[in-house]
């Protein structure tokens, strides 16, 4: 500090200003004091019980006084027969979600040329209607359509003189299954951000644009595109953040023997070793393990998009 | 300077959060019991009242509640011992069994919990489970006879560390139907139609099936009958083992058995005699005798098809008491198929002990008083009352000293089935409690008589020694639940795969090959110590 008493002064005077902004505005910080409570006791106190990922986790000892055992479960699960292959299905599934991530958008773009009227109304309505159907629902229809004896779609291929497909026991269709009926459900509920995003766009950009002579094609290029990619930015900054962590419940129900090829993810395999062995410390390795990895996605991709775009999380 | 007390409280509140979660649960360990207020011996046990806080798994067929059952509430006025039933449904059993073990708030008992037996050494090994073997010594003159009188029962539950941590259940050994409780079920209308006889061998099965797809012996053109249907494939899987020599040494084990030198343990999925198991079965499947879904087929759509009586042959508990629909009085108990290489042999068959059913926790404050509550049930009039009732509230003795339950749960006016009539008075429904049964006063699914009749014309083949489950030590188990639950892992999952096909049986070297890298010498060195153990037990 003494060194360098001009940024020690500056540093002061902006300590000092930030204690007066805090005076100034404390009613926002008590707004302010629930989240962060939230957060401090939901997300970060429970932090200290990922210690037990290292160790060997005894009910009778507690977190803190079970034995350390390093890196042990860690080597462990890197070992296991089954690592690539859960580390395999695991990104290409979710490579997979992240590259229909550009559907919600373009639907969002067709639905704002819409004019207002009861066919967007009914579009909207239908389209988010499926987000709030339980997982175990989805899984029940799906199990029901794609039965190879009974189902809907079986039907159709065969009264097409196809042969009937067998969907959910064979590992070459569980993705797309997975995929597009993760699709369908969440379409609709994902263009609502982008459609709010839209409705900001001055109105007198597009009428400026008409009197040019621009095409509705180009004004969606130049004016509307333009206009909300900060937010295409963000969520899929934010997409990237939670890139390994796809909907376990959702393919645990549609796991079975013959479809595990492709189906046995990372989630699934914390789910059977650590709740139902009770193989916690174990468990807990493996969970480390992947958010780290998501963490590390995360910093990458900000910083990547900080570098080239300007719109970054922080 | 309001902001800094602001920030003051809100650091406080989250230390005090902290160190509440901090707080460490072992140290309360159950104080010295007071066996004064024991009774010397029968009923009531206790002279003061005493509370005892049980988890139990509630099965889907057993009652909701079992604080409000008739057996309990008898029960506790006959002991003086009142309990609270904690009720966790089958569905998030091991979950929540799982999250009560770690979060060391303990009840004083489980019961019916389904604690698979490495986890019961486990908690054993830490302090959670108490070892029993002075309570039973002392406290549980039933349990100990049955003890005495089945010596390979007590071998079967000991643990390599010399200590007993669980009540089982145990079964007589004469009651067969029990044993196997699932088994072959065939059409007896179609065997008709058909002309056919019920089949003795792998080829006269495959003829049948055959028949039964080809034949339309239902009559009916609207039926598409399928030849073999059933929850999973793993039931035949089950029933053809001991027609291709392997699996001898019964259901418990169903990845080990006994080598033809008589002495030493056998991989047998990575056994030629596998092989050809597979090979007959996927030849079923791929020639459509077999339920084409079964492998992703839900309990409900099973029952609604075997309702439309569309199955030819199934492998299940008894169909006459579980199918809905007019056909289910139509099928006759399967034979013992003989294998290509003349091997015939029913594998399908229960140790008459699990491991699994009471275990008593380090927060008991009253070890004794339960063990003595738990040890009734060893009893006659235990397994009665737990079984049959009350005499002339549930059940009645006949003429010929036969026990039967009254009337109303017979025959239920409101159309219940037996099981379920049972339910509203008794807790046996379901399953996996700890206790005695005895043929005499059990009757369930396997007590009937369609289900004795079926059991009868298998034993004849039954195999002579069944394993129970093996016990391992810590450093065993740390192997057996990494590398052993890969190589499980994979033997299922390939199983289904060669069966369907997915897989062809070419791969079958390939197959081997992966279980040698994945670890399997080592996998069969602890089972072999196992079994060495288990015999000098």
């Amino acid at each position: 500090m003494a060194k360098n008493p001009a940024r020690a002064i500056s540093l002061n005077s902006r300590l000092d200003k930030f204690k007066k902004n805090v005076l100034l505005n404390w009613r926002l910080y008590v707004f302010l004091l629930p989240a962060i409570l939230y957060f401090t006791i939901f997300h970060y106190i429970p932090m200290y019980g990922v210690q037990i990922a290292f160790k060997d986790f005894y009910a009778t000892e507690g977190i803190t006084g079970s034995p350390w055992a390093g890196f042990e479960h860690f080597s462990r699960f890197f070992d296991s027969y089954y690592f690539w292959r859960l580390i395999k299905n695991t990104i290409i599934l979710s490579l997979y979600q992240l590259i229909l991530f550009p559907l919600p958008i373009i639907f969002a773009l067709m639905l704002n040329e819409l004019k207002n009227g009861p066919f967007k109304k009914w579009s909207q309505t239908l389209t988010y209607a499926p987000h709030f159907m339980s997982v175990v629902v989805i899984v029940g229809m799906l199990v029901a359509f794609l039965d190879p004896i009974t189902g809907i779609i079986n039907h159709v291929i065969t009264s097409f003189g196809g042969s009937s497909i067998s969907f959910l026991t064979s590992p070459e269709w569980f993705r797309h299954i997975f995929v597009w009926s993760g699709q369908w459900q969440t379409l609709g509920w994902g263009t609502i951000i982008y459609l709010a995003a839209l409705s900001g766009v001055n109105p007198e950009l597009h009428e400026a644009a008409k009197i040019d002579g621009a095409t509705r094609i180009q004004r969606i290029l130049h004016i509307n595109i333009p206009a909300i990619l900060p937010t295409i930015v963000v969520l899929f900054i934010l997409n990237i953040g939670s890139f390994m962590a796809i909907g376990f419940e959702k393919v645990l129900l549609m796991q079975n023997n013959l479809n595990a090829e492709t189906s046995d993810i990372i989630q699934t395999f914390v789910y059977q070793t650590g709740l139902l062995e009770g193989q916690y410390s174990f468990a807990a390795a493996i969970g480390l393990f992947d958010s780290v990895i998501n963490l590390t996605l995360l910093v990458i991709v900000n910083q990547v998009a900080r570098k080239t775009s300007e719109n970054s999380l922080w | 300077m309001k902001l800094k007390k602001l920030f003051i409280v809100m650091t406080l509140l989250v230390l005090i959060l902290a160190a509440c979660s901090n707080k460490n649960s072992s140290s309360d360990a159950a104080e010295e019991e007071d066996l004064d207020n024991l009774t010397d011996s029968g009923l009531p046990i206790v002279k003061e009242p005493i509370e005892l806080d049980i988890f139990a798994g509630k099965a889907p067929a057993t009652a909701d509640d079992w604080n409000d059952v008739l057996i309990w509430n008898e029960y506790e006025e006959m002991t003086n011992i009142n309990v609270n039933w904690d009720m966790v449904p089958h569905e998030g059993l091991s979950e929540k069994r799982n999250l009560a073990l770690a979060s060391g708030d303990l009840p004083d008992a489980f019961h019916s919990a389904l604690i698979p037996v490495p986890d019961i050494f486990k908690y054993g090994q830490q302090g959670t489970f108490i070892p029993l073997n002075d309570l039973i010594e002392e406290h549980a003159p039933n349990f100990k006879s049955i003890l005495e009188e089945y010596p390979e029962v007590e071998k079967a539950i000991t643990f390599p560390d010399g200590n007993i941590y669980s009540f089982p259940l145990i079964s007589d050994p004469e009651f067969s139907a029990l044993r196997i409780s699932e088994g072959p079920w065939i059409r007896e209308d179609w065997l008709e139609a058909l002309d056919m006889d019920v089949p003795e061998t792998t080829d006269e099965f495959y003829e049948y099936l055959k028949a039964v797809k080809e034949g339309n012996p239902s009559g009916d053109e609207s039926i598409e009958e399928i030849p073999f249907g059933a929850q999973t494939i793993s039931g035949l899987v089950t029933y053809l083992k001991g027609s291709f020599g392997i699996g001898n040494k019964g259901k418990d084990h169903r990845f080990i058995d006994l080598d033809s030198d008589g002495e030493s343990v056998r991989f047998y999925p990575a056994s030629d005699n596998y092989k050809e198991m597979l090979e007959y079965i996927h030849k079923l499947y791929d020639e459509g005798l077999i339920e084409e879904n079964i492998f992703s087929i839900s309990p409900e759509q099973f029952y609604a098809n075997a309702g439309e009586g569309v199955y030819g042959s199934t492998y299940n508990h008894s169909p006459a008491e579980l199918f809905p629909g007019e056909h289910r009085d139509s099928y006759t108990g399967g034979l013992t198929l003989e294998g290509p290489h003349g091997d015939k042999a029913f594998t399908g068959i229960d140790f008459p002990s699990g491991t699994t059913g009471l275990v008593i926790t380090s927060q008991n404050e009253n070890p004794a008083a339960t063990a003595r509550w738990m040890d009734y049930f060893y009893s006659d009039e235990g397994a009665e009352l737990f079984f049959m009732g009350i005499e002339g509230e549930t059940f009645e003795k006949t003429e010929d000293g036969e026990y039967e339950y009254v009337e109303e749960i017979r025959d239920n006016p409101d159309g219940l089935t037996l099981d379920q009539a049972v339910a509203q008075y008794l807790t046996w429904p379901g399953g996996q409690y700890p206790g005695v049964l005895k043929e005499d006063y059990f009757k369930g699914a396997e007590g009937t008589e369609s289900s004795k009749e079926a059991a009868e014309k298998l034993e004849p083949d039954f195999i002579e020694e069944v394993w129970p489950s093996f016990t391992y030590t810590e450093e065993e188990n740390n192997t057996m639940t990494s590398v052993g639950a890969d190589i499980e892992k994979y033997v299922t999952e390939m199983t289904d795969q060669f069966i369907s096909g997915q897989t062809p049986l070419s791969e079958w070297d390939t197959y081997v090959k992966t279980l040698e890298n994945m670890g399997l010498e080592q996998y069969m060195e602890i089972q072999q110590d196992a079994y060495e153990r288990y015999l000098s037990n």
